[in-house]
C-alpha cells in the first residue's frame, strides 16, 4: 500500500518537476482561460447581463471557460510521454495503476491550480455574488475532481490514437456534458443560496465522478498496456 | 513476423540481427513486454518457476531507440525516478557509482535534453542496469558512441553477462554481433 | 425457402401490418394535435433500438476485453452503426413531433437532451475508431470508450427524466406505473415494438455478416 503511494507520488512528482520546468500544460490552460475570461468580461461584464438571469448564466459560462482551458491542457499529460517516446520506460518500470494514480494527481493540482486563479478572477471581473460561498466552493473541488479523472482517462485513450488534438475534445464532450449539466445546475444553487438544490447537484457530481473513477481505474491498463 | 521461436539462458549474450525492417527491435519490444505479440507468448522461468508478469519490470533491464529519457531532468534525477517508481529504495551512493560505471558525471547540473547523442546512450544503459535486472535487453547499444565507447560497451556488457544475466542484444553492427554466443539471423 | 426467409417474410407482413394499423386501425389519442400522436408507433421504438444498440455495443466490448476475440469487436462495431442510424432516426421524427405539438423543432428537454447525448457518443466512438489505424489496438480502445460512455448514460437518461419537468408526454409509463393508453393504440405500439426489434435484428446481424467478410477480404490483400 504504501509503496504504491511513494511510487504514485514519484510519477506525481517527476510530471509536476517536468511540467515546473518547461511550464508547457500550464500555460495552454492560463492562456486559454485568461484569454476567454478577458472576453467575456469585456463584453458582458458586471453590468451586461440582467439581476434575475446572473446566477445562471454567470455559473454557465464559469464552467464553459474551466471546460475550455481543460480541453487546451490536460491531455498534455498523456500525450507529450507518447511523443517524446518517455511512456515505454513508463510502461517498463511503472505498474499501470501507478502511471493513472500519479498523472491522475497531477491532472487534478494543475486544474486546482488554474480554478484557484480564475475563479476569484471571475468573481471580481464579473461581480458575481455568491450567497452561500461554502458551497459554491465544494461545488467547484468537487467538480475539478470529477473533470480531472473524466479527462485524464480520455487522454490516455487519446495518447494511443492518431490525429490528437481534436480528438481529445470529440472524446471528452459527450462524458463531460452531463458532468457539465450538474456542475452548472449546483453553481447556479450555490450563487442563489438554494443549498437543497446544491446538495442534488453534488450528490448527481460525486456519484458520476465515483462511477467514472472506478471505471477508470479498471480501464486504464488495458489502454495503457494496449 | 510469423514463426519465431527461441530460448536464451542466463549468462548467455544472445544476438539478433537481421536487415533493417526485419523487425529486431519489434522482437525486444515483445520480449519486454511493451507491445503484445498478435499471436504467441513470452515467458521467463527463474529457480522458482515462471516470472509473473507484474515482476517483470523488477527483472528485466532495456535500452533502446525507442525509449528515451526524460529531457527536463538530469542525469541523476532520471535514475532516482526510475528507481522510485520501481519501488526501489533511492540510495544516493548507488546512484552516483551507477553514472560513474557509465562514465558520465553526477554532479552535473545540465538536463538530459542538453546531453550529446552518446552521453544520452550512456544514460540509457544506467538505467537499464540500475534495478540489478536478470535480463538485459539492449537495441542498437554501441549506435551513438564514439570507438573508445564502443570498447568500453563490449567491455561492459560481456561483464553483464559474466555476472550471470541473460542478455539480448539487436544491432547490425560488425563488432556487437561477436559478442554474442548465441546468433539468431531474422529474414528481412 | 430457408427457415431465415420465412422469418424475413414474417417480419415483413408483421410490419407492413404494423404501418397499416397504426394508421388506420388504432385511435389518434386525446389531448394531441390532430394525428400527430401516431407518430408514438415509430418515434418510441427507434429510440428504444438506439438504446438497445448501445447496451449491446456495450456488452459486445466488455467481451471483447475478456476474451479478444475479434468477432466481438465486429458485433460493437456493427450494433453502434446500427445504433447510431437509430439515434438519428429517433432524433428527426421527435423533432417532427414537436413542431407539430409546440411549434419548434428543438427545446432541449431532458429526454431529447438525452438522445443527443447518445448521439454524440456514438460520433466520438466512430471518431476514435477512425484515429487508430491498428485493428487491435482500435477494438480495444473502442471498446474502453464505449464502457466509459455506458457508465455516464444512466446518469442522463434515468436521473435526469425523473427529477426534472420534461416536455414528453408520459403517455406510456406515468409516475404511478399505470399505463394509460387506449388499448388499440397500446397493441399497435407493443407490436411496433416488437416489429422495430425485429428488423434491428436483422439488420445488426446483416451488418455483423458484411463486416465479418470485408474483414476478411482485407486480410487476403495484406
Amino acid at each position: 500500500m504504501w509503496r504504491f503511494l511513494g511510487e504514485t507520488m514519484a510519477v506525481f512528482a517527476k510530471d509536476m518537476r517536468c511540467e515546473f520546468r518547461t511550464r508547457v500544460a500550464f500555460n495552454s490552460l492560463a492562456l486559454f482561460a485568461v484569454t476567454t475570461l478577458a472576453a467575456v468580461s469585456y463584453t458582458i461584464g458586471p453590468y451586461g447581463i440582467a439581476e434575475a438571469d446572473r446566477p445562471y448564466l454567470l455559473g454557465a459560462l464559469l464552467w464553459i471557460v474551466v471546460f475550455f482551458a481543460a480541453m487546451a491542457g490536460l491531455d498534455r499529460s498523456f500525450v507529450k510521454e507518447e511523443e517524446t517516446h518517455t511512456a515505454p520506460l513508463l510502461r517498463l518500470a511503472a505498474r499501470p495503476l501507478v502511471v493513472w494514480g500519479g498523472k491522475l494527481l497531477f491532472n487534478t493540482v494543475t486544474l486546482a491550480l488554474l480554478m484557484a486563479i480564475l475563479v476569484p478572477l471571475y468573481v471580481v471581473l464579473m461581480g458575481l455574488s455568491v450567497r452561500t460561498p461554502g458551497w459554491f466552493i465544494l461545488v467547484l473541488a468537487a467538480g475539478c475532481l470529477a473533470l480531472a479523472v473524466t479527462t485524464t482517462i480520455v487522454a490516455a485513450i487519446v495518447a494511443r490514437a492518431m490525429s490528437r488534438g481534436a480528438l481529445f475534445a470529440v472524446l471528452s464532450v459527450p462524458l463531460l456534458l452531463p458532468l457539465l449539466v450538474f456542475l452548472i445546475q449546483g453553481t447556479r444553487a450555490a450563487i442563489e443560496g438554494r443549498v437543497p438544490d446544491v446538495l442534488a447537484a453534488l450528490r448527481a457530481v460525486v456519484s458520476l465522478g465515483g462511477v467514472m473513477t472506478v471505471a477508470s481505474a479498471f480501464l486504464f491498463p488495458v489502454v495503457w498496456h494496449d | 513476423m510469423r514463426g519465431i521461436a527461441g530460448q536464451a539462458r542466463p549468462g548467455s549474450i544472445l544476438v539478433l540481427t537481421g536487415p533493417n525492417g526485419s523487425g529486431k527491435s519489434t522482437l525486444l519490444q515483445i520480449l519486454a513486454g511493451l507491445i503484445r505479440p498478435t499471436r504467441g507468448e513470452v515467458r521467463y522461468l527463474d529457480g522458482d518457476g515462471e516470472v509473473p508478469r507484474e515482476e517483470w519490470r523488477h527483472r528485466i533491464g532495456m535500452a533502446a531507440p525507442a525509449l528515451a529519457l526524460y529531457e527536463e531532468l538530469t542525469a541523476m534525477e532520471n535514475l532516482e525516478f526510475c528507481a522510485r517508481v520501481r519501488g526501489l529504495e533511492v540510495d544516493g551512493d548507488r546512484l552516483r557509482n551507477g553514472l560513474v560505471a557509465v562514465g558520465l558525471d553526477p554532479d552535473r547540473p545540465t538536463v538530459v535534453g542538453g546531453f550529446s547523442t552518446g552521453m544520452q546512450q550512456r544514460l540509457k544503459l544506467a538505467q537499464a542496469v540500475l534495478h540489478d535486472p536478470d535480463v538485459l535487453l539492449l537495441d542498437e547499444p554501441g549506435a551513438n558512441l564514439d570507438p573508445d565507447g564502443q570498447d568500453w560497451l563490449a567491455e561492459f556488457v560481456r561483464g553483464m553477462a559474466e555476472e550471470g544475466r541473460t542478455v539480448v542484444v539487436a544491432t547490425n553492427d560488425r563488432d556487437e554481433m561477436t559478442w554474442g554466443t548465441d546468433r539468431v539471423a531474422l529474414p528481412g | 425457402m430457408t427457415r431465415r426467409d420465412i422469418l424475413l417474410g414474417a417480419l415483413f407482413l408483421w410490419m407492413a401490418a404494423v404501418i397499416w394499423a397504426a394508421f388506420l386501425w388504432a385511435p389518434a389519442a386525446a389531448g394531441f394535435l390532430g394525428q400527430s400522436s401516431r407518430i408514438v408507433f415509430f418515434h418510441v421504438p427507434t429510440a428504444w433500438v438506439a438504446t438497445l444498440s448501445f447496451l449491446v455495443s456495450f456488452i459486445a466490448s466488455v467481451q471483447y476485453l475478456r476474451t479478444r476475440d475479434p468477432r466481438w469487436d465486429v458485433r460493437a462495431h456493427a450494433s453502434a452503426s446500427l445504433g447510431i442510424v437509430f439515434t438519428i432516426l429517433a432524433t428527426v421524427t421527435g423533432s417532427i413531433f414537436a413542431r407539430i405539438m409546440w411549434g419548434s423543432y428543438w427545446n432541449w428537454d431532458p429526454r431529447e437532451t438525452s438522445i443527443t447525448f447518445l448521439l454524440l457518443i456514438y460520433a466520438a466512438y466512430f471518431a476514435l475508431r477512425g484515429a487508430v489505424p491498428d485493428p487491435e489496438r482500435k477494438a480495444a480502445l473502442a471498446a474502453v470508450y464505449a464502457i466509459l460512455a455506458f457508465v455516464t448514460v444512466p446518469f442522463l437518461v434515468f436521473v435526469v427524466p425523473r427529477i426534472y419537468w420534461s416536455l414528453h408526454p408520459d403517455t406510456i409509463i406515468n409516475t404511478k406505473g399505470r399505463i394509460t393508453m387506449d388499448s388499440r393504440m397500446f397493441r399497435v405500439f407493443m407490436a411496433s415494438l416488437a416489429g422495430f426489434t425485429g428488423l434491428a435484428a436483422w439488420l445488426y446481424d446483416l451488418e455483423c455478416r458484411i463486416e465479418a467478410l470485408r474483414r476478411k477480404a482485407e486480410e487476403e490483400i495484406l
